[in-house]
């Protein structure tokens, strides 16, 4: 084969991947984008125009700004919860000699065999304020009004967490498995107890899995639906359910694209920052 | 520097044993090498020694200290891996600091002391580089500078030069050697490579099957193996099955008479020969004289090596030393051999 019959080869093997993502993603982005620019007018419903007020609005409305801070809020404690649970659990798997691993691998990736929805509405049966647990407790006598679990922050936090738990877990794994054991007991034998190994040695070579997890699970946290609007109630607002909001019920396309664009931007920035800060702790 | 005492130490994994009751008192600035093939329970005593690995029974004493439950990093021990295990992310001089830096020594006399061991292994020129960036026996020698800085009570070597090729693994074992009398230090080494064990040992202990086999010079173990799995172990040897006849005479499978010594009780034995014991054209009055067909011959350097058939059922190899102006000697040629009473070992059994 020439060379260039085997670049030609190589572009198209590498174009269906390509034109999914240009059509699938790109496309509708750059005309979200454009839509966010557009004016709306009630009753007319979009009105072509090249403005930003828009984005205007969603910064100097408290009530938007108060949702965006709490979106991003939640996705970093979440990401902190998922990062302190998970390192210990991605460990255990990662160094295990057990000819169940692969069992083990199965049974923390099961929760995402059941949708968001799904899980989401299993929770309000067994946490809402007549669901099983409350009404237990109720009828043991150990309380006697429910406990609010459902519709409150806490709740949605516990919800996301389990949700995004096994990305973080899996993306540990795979990092921790690459590092080599000894390295662990080198450590040990110059004098680190596993409090210095962990911090000075384990941690910066899992650096690259921490990372990958962190993100993968901001990012899940930031754009999550269905566990805030189902756990969350109808009162509790985060980024993901304003964006639906705005387009179907409100109908106003361009402020839900505004919307949606500050979702992505925010994303973006606050995981490229993290990203740079630890990169520059590694090589200081 | 300290003495180490290994007392009956033992380690069952699930109802198995793969360390039985090993005994051993290691003097001040000793060099011991345990010996033996993978699986004899050798990496385990090792790591019992360095922590890693708790003991089911017996004890573990350092410079007269009971150690035997203490954390790894509450042991003084330096710790040599077969995969190196450098620190990736720091550069050499942080990574041979690291031990003492675990034992908040001042940055001035650890920059200081982890220079000092760099220059011990000639490579104070190469520390700021990152690991990778070094070849494997530059690698091999920071983690032996890394080991060496903490000023262990023992150094600890696990098959440390398994992953150097051949010539390397000479340079750096002699290197190993030196530094360990330079400094007098108490050192443990696991290998399998028996060249290995006889170029760095002061005492060697052969391992098998979780129990030790023998514990002497290189002297002892191949001019007097305590078994016949010593025997096989260390060095190159031929084993010819029979009975012993009479004290004094050993008969093979294949008929052969032979005189020996050391074999009192008749019955099932084997008799164990070095192939450089037995010569070419002995004279008459050899104890032994015998003839065979040269089934594959061998130019090595140094020696020959013919493969001879002496009977249907008894074959032998022998080393003859080159002289020069050899190669005479092919496949299919008759020869005859010989090789005094005392050179070969008998042992009493079958197996």
């Amino acid at each position: 084969m020439t060379r260039a019959a085997r670049k030609a080869g190589a572009a198209g093997l590498i174009a269906p991947a390509t034109l999914v993502v240009a059509l699938g993603l790109l496309l509708p982005l750059g005309l979200l984008f454009r839509y966010s620019l557009n004016r709306f007018v009630p009753g007319e419903f979009m009105v072509d125009a090249l403005t930003v007020e828009n984005y205007i609005r969603f910064f100097t409305d408290p009530f938007y700004t108060t949702v965006l801070w709490r979106t991003v809020r939640i996705a970093a404690i979440v990401t902190v919860i998922c990062l302190v649970m998970g390192f210990p659990l991605a460990y255990v798997l990662a160094r295990t000699q057990s000819r169940f691993k692969n069992l083990l691998l199965m049974a923390v990736v099961l929760p995402l065999f059941v949708g968001n929805a799904v899980r989401a509405a299993g929770w309000m049966v067994a946490f809402g304020s007549r669901g099983v647990l409350n009404a237990s407790l109720m009828g043991l006598g150990v309380i006697s009004t429910p406990i609010d679990i459902m519709f409150t922050e806490t709740a949605v936090i516990i919800g996301i967490t389990a949700v995004n738990l096994p990305f973080m877990v899996l993306s540990l794994q795979s990092v921790i498995e690459g590092i080599d054991r000894s390295v662990e007991e080198a450590a040990f034998n110059l004098g680190a107890p596993p409090r210095l190994m962990l911090w000075r040695v384990l941690l910066p070579l899992a650096m690259p899995g921490v990372l990958a997890g962190g993100i993968l699970t901001f990012i899940l946290g930031m754009n999550a639906y269905a566990t805030p609007v189902l756990i969350g109630g109808p009162r509790f607002q985060t980024m993901g359910p304003l964006v639906y909001g705005q387009f179907i019920e409100q109908n106003n396309w361009p402020f839900g694209a505004t919307v949606a664009f500050v979702l992505m931007a925010a994303t973006l920035v606050l995981t490229s920052l993290s990203n740079i800060l630890v990169h520059r702790r590694l090589h200081r | 520097m300290a003495r180490l005492e290994l007392e009956n130490l033992t380690k069952h994994y699930g109802g198995q044993a793969t360390v039985r009751g090993v005994t051993l008192d290691i003097p001040d600035g000793e060099f011991l090498v345990l010996l033996g093939p993978s699986g004899c329970g050798k990496t385990t005593t090792l790591r019992m020694i360095a922590g890693f690995i708790e003991p089911s029974g017996g004890s573990v004493r350092l410079g007269g200290q009971d150690i035997t439950h203490r954390p790894p990093w509450r042991r003084n021990t330096g710790m040599v891996f077969q995969s190196y295990a450098l620190f990736p992310h720091m550069t050499v001089a942080q990574n041979v600091a690291f031990g003492l830096e675990m034992r908040k020594i001042g940055r001035a006399e650890r920059e200081a002391r982890a220079l000092e061991a760099l220059r011990m292994v000639r490579l104070d020129g190469l520390a700021d580089r990152l690991p990778r960036q070094m070849s494997g026996g530059q690698q091999q020698r920071v983690a032996l500078a890394r080991a060496l800085a903490i000023r262990p009570d023992v150094l600890l070597l696990d098959e440390p030069l398994s992953n150097l090729d051949a010539k390397l693994r000479e340079e750096v074992r002699i290197e190993i050697r030196q530094l360990q009398q330079q400094l007098g230090l108490t050192a443990i080494m696991v290998t399998h490579d028996q060249e290995e064990a006889l170029t760095v040992a002061d005492r060697l202990v052969v391992m098998a099957e979780g129990e030790i086999r023998q514990i002497g010079s290189q002297q002892d173990l191949y001019e007097r193996p305590a078994d016949r799995f010593v025997a096989g172990f260390v060095g190159r040897s031929t084993v010819i099955t029979g009975q012993v006849r009479e004290p004094g005479l050993f008969e093979s499978a294949g008929g052969l008479r032979l005189r020996c010594q050391g074999a009192t009780a008749p019955g099932a034995a084997s008799l164990v020969l070095r192939p450089e014991a037995i010569h070419l054209d002995p004279p008459p009055d050899e104890h032994n004289r015998l003839e065979g067909e040269v089934t594959f011959a061998s130019y090595l350097g140094p020696v020959l090596e013919l493969h001879l058939r002496l009977s249907a059922e008894d074959r032998i190899t022998v080393h003859l030393p080159n002289r020069g102006g050899a190669g005479l000697i092919r496949a299919g040629d008759r020869v005859s051999i010989g090789w005094p009473q005392d050179t070969g070992i008998v042992f009493a059994g079958t197996a």
